[in-house]
């Protein structure tokens, strides 16, 4: 606390003069006009005509020849007639809630304690969170159901143990489903909670032990008190993921006989020809939820003042001594990374090994092969499918968080066409990728410039597909920013614009740094959009991963996957030293 | 049992040894138009949107066409319907990219053939009229034949299945499994097969029952059903492709294809897009796929090549050498029929 930062020194001058500014407040002021007028002008390009193009989807009626032929209003009676739509709808329900329950407890405790406190094994804690979200979903949830399944080593265990014949656990349950997307979804929050709780005044939590609180209490009472609206937008946030999500409906769901909203809309697109006027009707009904969703939270965070933490005042003390609780949050910390990371892990090295899928027995052992490995590494083409996804991945990434530092701000703050900004951002959470990547399709065919078959048209539409997710990251990031700082700059002369560069940019970078870093990995290998959009010369690695999966080749996908994370983790870790290098300029 | 593997093994390893010595000798038995040939180098490039995958077919055949001709394949993996898709928009946007594409039935029932160019070469005289639009717009290249698989770990020999009936013993109630997917190579193949075998009121009479056995619907490909089966996930696979189960067994993996007969067997179709980029090259390249020596790309690749003078590399896998019976689901019958075994298929198992 002792050497002051840059951050404190900048700001800690003209604090007094911002103290009694403080009822004035930052106006809407002229300056930011243009640039909130430019920023939304911009999104709206991006999103409005794809929306758009949803809604005539879910209208239009689809002829014999897969063609659009005139206007109907079925797409949406088919929705509400569905026979068992209220049991699908509480499946729904409980599906993405319980889901994201279990995603916020493990990530957000995982977060707390690396971020927060002297707990033993950060680095793993961190290790669990990228190489979880830089492994291909399709092969993590193929791990778990290969665990867990009738086969797999957790019944085998038990009939071993009890001589029975039956099994244990049946994955293809919805409590199944619940386990495999709440694992799915946990990296994100943590590493969402992780940028959160690291720019958090320790101050409070320090106060409140010297004033003799317990850990939990400190945890109850001040921690989770002080990060309660990120919490809430990230909950807000999953549940909406989760009531969209198809890899576990899908996978886990359909083999059981276990139907959730999605369920009939991945049926739908499977189809010949494909029922896009189906699946855009749910689409649409998904864009008013959310836009109902984003108003509740609007209302949430117009209070958000109080929570803000990071003020001119100096901060940054040492972290949270836990005393004896060490040995427990290490012990946290390591079922979590057995659980998120490690077993699934060892199924895909299993899977990757071994010629065929079989159970886990000693005979197989002897069976081990690299041959799967070899295949990947000796294909020739990998080079340039590696080379365009990370072009890509890296293009998507950095435009999303430089759209969406300056849109979270503008939003967060209220500003002029702040919540307009807010809303066009969050948008694109609704699109089913199918059905992104037919609009994309269709509106880059009528460019008057080629920008069809090229990579730059992916990258596009994984800047507009992931836009919500860098959105979510700068928002909360803005919210913990006390208003002094910026009314400090202003009192102290700097333009908004000076502002936002000098004081705002620097201190949210954490949380623009993370967007990026999840964006760039779950980029990487989104499946649905790139099957549609590659060409002869814009091919991404997804497409290879989807012709082993489709092709079934369970081992060599699995070796695919591997090396992929391995690279992932790799570019991860890179990128998490430069960025804790620029962390440590500007917070000290 | 492993003695059997290692016996098949190696018996297939010498035939398809001796196949590719015959192929090499009797190359080059088509010589296509000197005239086109001409025409297509000075295109210089073919665009070829494929749905079968890369590093097994897709690679070996642009490189055998670029060997032979010197002209440029560019690919595109996609699936069969998204590939539709993806070229119907091309199309409505009038700016087509691909000249070739290659799908099965899903592919049609997305898009209209008259979208596609009718063309014949010499090399297509040998393929029987099943496997070809009697106008020229589509040919197979190459044929999947669907059975069940069984797991020979779970299952004893005694106890397979040997005929349709057998599948609705009450013994076999949730361990059997099929794809989703909607083609004639999956569920809707398995209800056309039925319905053409015991006829409409018997053979709706067995789906139903079959609806009973609660079939495990597993949403992804044929061969992920398989794979499942390996891991022994379920004991039975129906709607398998058999030389899927080859392939794994001779790796040692527990499973057998059984001649369920009659068998399913469909196509994978080969066709020319209308207003494409480069329509001499994209005919040269039709030529030589339905060529002899084309087709022993499909065969070295394990796939079952169409052509009736091409054996598959085990040849046993396909009808006439392997002495079974099939159901040829044409792609007219598919056209018109997929609906109406779709509509099945979602009433009674969905």
């Amino acid at each position: 606390m002792a050497g002051g930062t840059p951050t404190q020194t900048a700001a800690a001058r003209p604090a007094a003069a911002a103290a009694t500014v403080r009822r004035k407040r930052v106006r809407p002021a002229a300056g930011l006009r243009p640039l909130a007028i430019a920023l939304a002008a911009v999104l709206a390009l991006l999103v409005i005509p794809p929306i758009l193009s949803l809604i005539a989807m879910s209208f239009s009626d689809t002829g014999s020849d897969g063609a659009a032929s005139g206007l109907t209003l079925a797409h949406y009676a088919e929705l509400i007639q569905d026979r068992s739509f209220i049991a699908v709808v509480f499946n729904t329900v409980v599906f993405a809630g319980s889901a994201t329950l279990i995603s916020l407890l493990v990530g957000g405790t995982l977060a707390w304690l690396v971020e927060r406190t002297n707990t033993p094994f950060k680095r793993l804690a961190t290790l669990t969170a990228i190489v979880s979200l830089g492994t291909p979903y399709v092969l993590y949830v193929m791990a778990w159901l290969y665990l867990l399944g009738h086969s797999g080593p957790v019944n085998q265990l038990y009939r071993a143990l009890t001589g029975s014949s039956g099994v244990l656990f049946d994955p293809y349950t919805l409590p199944g489903m619940i386990i495999v997307e709440g694992f799915l979804w946990s990296p994100l929050v943590y590493l969402l909670m992780a940028a959160t709780f690291r720019m958090a005044n320790a101050e409070m939590e320090e106060a409140a032990r010297v004033n003799g609180a317990t850990v939990l209490d400190t945890i109850w009472l001040v921690s989770l008190r002080l990060a309660w609206p990120a919490i809430l937008a990230l909950a807000i946030f999953v549940f909406i993921r989760n009531v969209e999500s198809f890899e576990v409906p899908a996978l886990v769901g359909i083999p059981g006989n276990v139907r959730v909203l999605t369920t009939d809309i991945y049926l739908a697109v499977k189809e010949f020809p494909p029922q896009l006027g189906h699946a855009a009707s749910f689409s649409v009904v998904m864009l008013v939820l959310i836009t109902g969703l984003i108003a509740l939270y609007g209302r949430i965070a117009r209070r958000a003042d109080r929570y803000a933490s990071v003020t001119g005042k100096g901060y940054r003390p040492r972290p949270f001594d836990l005393g004896a609780g060490r040995a427990v949050a290490g012990a946290v910390i390591l079922v979590i990374f057995l659980l998120v990371l490690a077993l699934p892990l060892m199924a895909l090295i299993w899977m990757a090994a071994t010629p065929f899928v079989g159970p886990v027995s000693v005979a197989a052992l002897k069976n081990m092969t690299l041959a799967n490995f070899r295949a990947v590494l000796t294909a020739p083409t990998y080079l340039t499918l590696v080379t365009n996804t990370l072009t890509v991945s890296i293009f998507a990434a950095t435009a999303a968080m430089l759209i969406t530092g300056v849109a979270g701000w503008l939003a967060a703050r209220r500003q002029f066409g702040g919540r307009l900004i807010d809303q066009l951002a969050t948008a694109p959470l609704i699109f089913p990728g199918i059905v992104l990547g037919v609009a994309a399709i269709d509106l880059s065919l009528r460019l008057p410039f080629a920008l069809y078959g090229t990579i730059w048209l992916i990258g596009i539409a994984y800047l507009i597909r992931y836009m919500p997710y860098g959105m979510r990251y700068a928002y909360s990031g803005v919210l913990q920013l006390h208003k002094e700082l910026e009314e400090a700059s202003a009192v102290s002369g700097a333009g908004l614009i000076g502002t936002f560069l000098r004081i705002v940019a620097p201190l949210l970078s954490p949380a623009l740094m993370a967007g990026w870093l999840f964006i760039f990995l779950i980029a990487s290998r989104e499946l649905s959009i790139a099957v549609l959009l590659s060409g002869p010369r814009s091919q991404v690695i997804a497409v290879a991963m989807l012709d082993l999966w489709q092709n079934g080749q369970a081992g060599e996908l699995s070796a695919l996957g591997l090396l992929w994370t391995v690279l992932m983790v790799v570019a991860a870790s890179l990128f998490q030293f430069v960025e804790r290098r620029s962390a440590r300029k500007t917070f000290g | 049992m492993s003695h059997g593997h290692t016996a098949r093994l190696t018996r297939r390893t010498l035939i398809a040894a001796t196949l590719l010595a015959a192929g090499l000798a009797a190359s080059s038995a088509t010589a296509a138009d000197q005239a086109l040939i001409d025409a297509a180098r000075k295109e210089g490039t073919v665009v070829w949107y494929s749905s079968l995958i890369v590093n097994q077919l897709v690679r070996p055949v642009a490189e055998a066409f670029e060997a032979k001709y010197g002209i440029k394949v560019e690919y595109s993996r996609t699936p069969a319907g998204e590939m539709a898709l993806k070229l119907l928009n091309e199309i409505k946007a009038d700016s087509v990219q691909a000249d070739a594409f290659d799908g099965n039935s899903a592919f049609f029932q997305v898009m209209p053939l008259d979208n596609l160019v009718a063309y014949s070469p010499d090399a297509a005289a040998a393929y029987p009229a099943e496997l070809k639009d009697p106008n020229g717009r589509f040919h197979a290249i190459n044929l999947a034949i669907l059975t069940t698989a069984v797991n020979t770990s779970l299952v004893p020999e005694a106890e397979w299945p040997r005929t349709y009936d057998d599948l609705l013993d009450p013994k076999w109630k949730g361990k059997m499994a099929w794809t989703t997917d909607l083609t004639p190579n999956g569920p809707p193949g398995f209800i056309g097969n039925i319905l053409k075998v015991y006829g409409e009121d018997k053979g709706m009479d067995y789906l139903k029952k079959l609806a009973g056995q609660d079939v495990v619907k597993v949403p992804a490909s044929q061969r992920v059903v398989l794979d499942q089966v390996i891991a022994g996930e379920h004991q039975l696979g129906l709607m398998t492709f058999n030389h899927h189960s080859v392939i794994s067994a001779a790796k040692g993996a527990p499973v057998v294809w059984l001649k369920m007969e009659p068998l399913v067997s469909t196509g994978n179709y080969v066709g020319l897009l209308k207003n494409s980029p480069h329509p001499n090259a994209g005919k040269l390249f039709v030529d030589f796929i339905l060529s002899e020596e084309g087709q022993k790309v499909f065969q070295a690749a394990n796939y079952l090549p169409a052509h009736p003078g091409v054996p598959a590399a085990e040849p046993t896998l396909k009808p006439e050498a392997g002495h079974f019976k099939v159901t040829v689901i044409t792609n007219e019958e598919a056209l018109a029929d997929l609906p109406k075994w779709t509509k099945i298929y979602k009433d009674l198992f969905q």
